[in-house]
């Protein structure tokens, strides 16, 4: 679907009233949802859908994947949960999931960053060097 | 201060042992050579993307959901949902002599199957041109060996001069011809063992041209020798249009290399309209809005930042050069398209090439009166700005002359010996392809058309004679031509023994 230039600057609008301090308020989301859906303003279903891809790529951006070859013992979660809040400030949705395929190491991803200390990656850039 | 060490030696071992950053995205979408890219938070216009398998891409268009990015090379295998990652890297190709005598393609890879390229730098291809303070004006000659050029529309290391004229009016012979004028510079330098004239090498950058034409124009530079000092990057019609829209810009970081290193060089860009047809269509697949003519709005831009990055350097920046001859095919010889205008108006002037000339068999079919060289003439040696000086403009009143004579027949004598003197100068200015002309020939020939040796002989006869008398100096009267190419200017002195060898043929020629 094609989604019209006025349709993706109103859910822009819509999206940064969301915002509190800089992460994203669930109530207000679902208000403004809510909103929306009972007005209908022309070409509604675009905003919508645009705001819903701001929201999904925001949820994204504050999502950390931890994998770790093994599982990570309570404390060393607690560490890494510190180390990311520190870097990337409160509020972040971490997860951690268990990927043998990674033979030995970390993987965390928070948005778009990678940080790859797993053994998996060095033997790939290993490989690459040839 | 042993602690601090300590302290900072503990830091830098940790930094080593740690985990680089790295910045990933997921390919949301691809098609046309074009991938959409989801996340990359990092990336930069122009970097990079790593697509793995030793694929790369280019992101062109950073959008607040998304990144838009050109790739380069075989695009079939990328799949939606794969993971790429920033390199952290701008675009860039290698550069130095090693590419010269080689074909390469718009990543500075060979084509021509000479194995690898021997260069261990590498230039972004997109660069910041210099600015005004390096800058210096156009002061020294680019000889192009084409009388018609360096007599009236002399043009300068460091200029911008536009070649234009509708298909097949001789756009690509005259670089060509440019090219190899070079080569025969640079050649008898070396074999002089010469090391103060400076050379001038040549880079070809063909775009989007069949790859036959492209064959022809290495196999004339080879057969003229000009291969050992010219660089040809081809992005031809078969290539994507993501190829064709780097070539120019891939050329001009080599070319930069020279003028950076204190040397100079001549670009040819054949040609920027079917540049400027390939760029619409990769900004039509990264669905960027479209203005007049259906060229992307910042199109003007692309041509100015390619063409800006030609100049001549100052002596504290090495006095390097880098001279650009963009070529534009016009249709119809219709100049008041979108692209000619925007091409016209970032170029120091244009040399028109006009299908009528041609046809008519005045070849090189350049259109005196609507070619200007705006800065080329501070350039020109004194010896040819003493027998071209009037020259344009006399050409100029012979065509109106003529065209008023063929009404009428009762003309005077005085505007009949013009109109004649001019039918010998057209005559003069006419040269086969592939055949430049050294300067101090040049010089005399012109000099030897304005002082009448030419009045006597018929019009169809005048170029034989040029031929014999270009002869007769350059094999009898070497030393005189010697002179004259070293002097650069024509004294009393040298004009006398000019005047006696002139003579001295005239009386032999029959
Ligand atoms: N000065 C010249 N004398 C004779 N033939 C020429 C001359 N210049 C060009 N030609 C011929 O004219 C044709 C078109 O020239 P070309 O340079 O390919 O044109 P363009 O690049 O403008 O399409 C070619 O066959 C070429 O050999
Ligand atoms: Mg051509």
């Amino acid at each position: 679907m094609k989604i019209s230039k006025q349709a993706r600057r109103e859910a822009k609008q819509v999206f940064r009233i969301c915002l509190a301090n800089g992460t994203l308020d669930p109530n207000r989301v679902r208000q403004v949802v809510q909103h929306i859906i009972v007005q209908k303003p022309r070409g509604y279903v675009g905003i919508l859908s645009h705001f819903e891809r701001l929201v999904i790529l925001e949820e994204h951006r504050r999502t950390a994947k931890v994998e770790s070859a093994v599982p990570l013992s309570p404390e060393l979660q607690s560490t890494v949960q510190n180390s990311l809040e520190r870097v990337y400030g409160n509020g972040l949705n971490i997860s951690f999931s268990q990927n043998p395929s990674l033979i030995g190491g970390m993987r965390i991803q928070v948005g778009s960053d990678v940080y790859d200390g797993s053994v998996q990656a060095r033997l790939n850039a290993l490989q690459e060097s040839f | 201060m042993s602690t601090l060490l300590q302290e900072i030696e503990a830091q830098i071992a940790g930094v080593k042992t740690s985990v680089a950053k790295q910045n990933v995205g997921t390919v949301r979408e691809i098609g046309d050579g074009v991938a959409k890219i989801e996340g990359l938070t990092d990336v930069m216009l122009n970097e990079m993307i790593d697509f793995g398998n030793g694929i790369i891409g280019l992101a062109l268009n950073l959008e607040e959901t998304e990144v838009g990015a050109i790739i380069l090379g075989d695009y079939t295998s990328i799949k939606e949902g794969q993971e790429v990652r920033t390199t952290g890297k701008l675009l860039q190709v290698p550069v130095g002599k090693g590419l010269l005598g080689r074909v390469v393609n718009s990543l500075g890879q060979p084509v021509d199957g000479k194995g690898p390229i021997k260069s261990d730098v590498s230039y972004p291809v997109e660069k910041i041109a210099p600015g005004i303070i390096k800058r210096k004006s156009v002061n020294q000659p680019v000889q192009t060996g084409i009388m018609a050029v360096d007599a009236m529309i002399p043009i300068g290391r460091g200029q911008r001069e536009l070649i234009i004229g509708d298909r097949s009016t001789g756009k690509t012979t005259l670089g060509v011809d440019a090219m190899i004028n070079q080569a025969r510079i640079n050649q008898a330098a070396d074999a002089a063992g010469d090391k103060d004239t400076r050379r001038l090498y040549n880079i070809y950058v063909a775009i989007g041209q069949k790859q036959s034409n492209v064959a022809r124009v290495v196999s004339v530079l080879e057969e003229a020798g000009a291969m050992p000092y010219t660089i040809v990057v081809v992005a031809s019609a078969s290539d994507s249009a993501t190829n064709q829209y780097l070539a120019p810009f891939a050329g001009a970081a080599m070319g930069e290399w020279f003028m950076d290193n204190g040397m100079d060089a001549l670009i040819i860009f054949d040609d920027l309209s079917k540049h400027a047809t390939a760029y619409r269509q990769v900004s039509l697949v990264l669905k960027r809005p479209s203005g007049r003519e259906a060229y992307p709005g910042d199109v003007f831009y692309l041509h100015s930042r390619l063409l800006e990055r030609s100049a001549r350097l100052g002596e504290k920046y090495g006095n390097g050069s880098l001279t650009a001859l963009p070529i534009i095919e016009t249709q119809l010889g219709d100049v008041s398209a979108y692209i000619p205008t925007n091409v016209i108006s970032i170029t120091d002037g244009q040399i028109y090439l006009e299908t009528d000339l041609f046809y008519q068999g005045i070849r090189p079919a350049i259109s005196v009166g609507l070619s200007v060289s705006r800065v080329g003439s501070a350039a020109q040696i004194k010896a040819m700005k003493q027998v071209a000086g009037r020259v344009k403009l006399e050409l100029a009143q012979f065509r109106e002359l003529a065209a008023f004579a063929q009404f009428g027949s009762d003309l005077d004598a005085k505007t009949q010996a013009q109109i004649e003197r001019g039918k010998r100068i057209v005559e003069i200015f006419k040269q086969s392809q592939y055949k430049p002309i050294p300067i101090e020939v040049q010089v005399a020939v012109l000099w030897a058309g304005q002082n009448g040796y030419f009045d006597d002989i018929p019009v169809d006869r005048v170029k034989h004679a040029q031929a014999k008398m270009t002869d007769y100096l350059t094999n009898r009267k070497t030393d005189l031509m010697a002179k004259i190419a070293k002097e650069k200017a024509l004294s009393d002195a040298l004009t006398a023994d000019l005047k006696a060898a002139v003579t001295e043929f005239k009386q032999t020629y029959k």
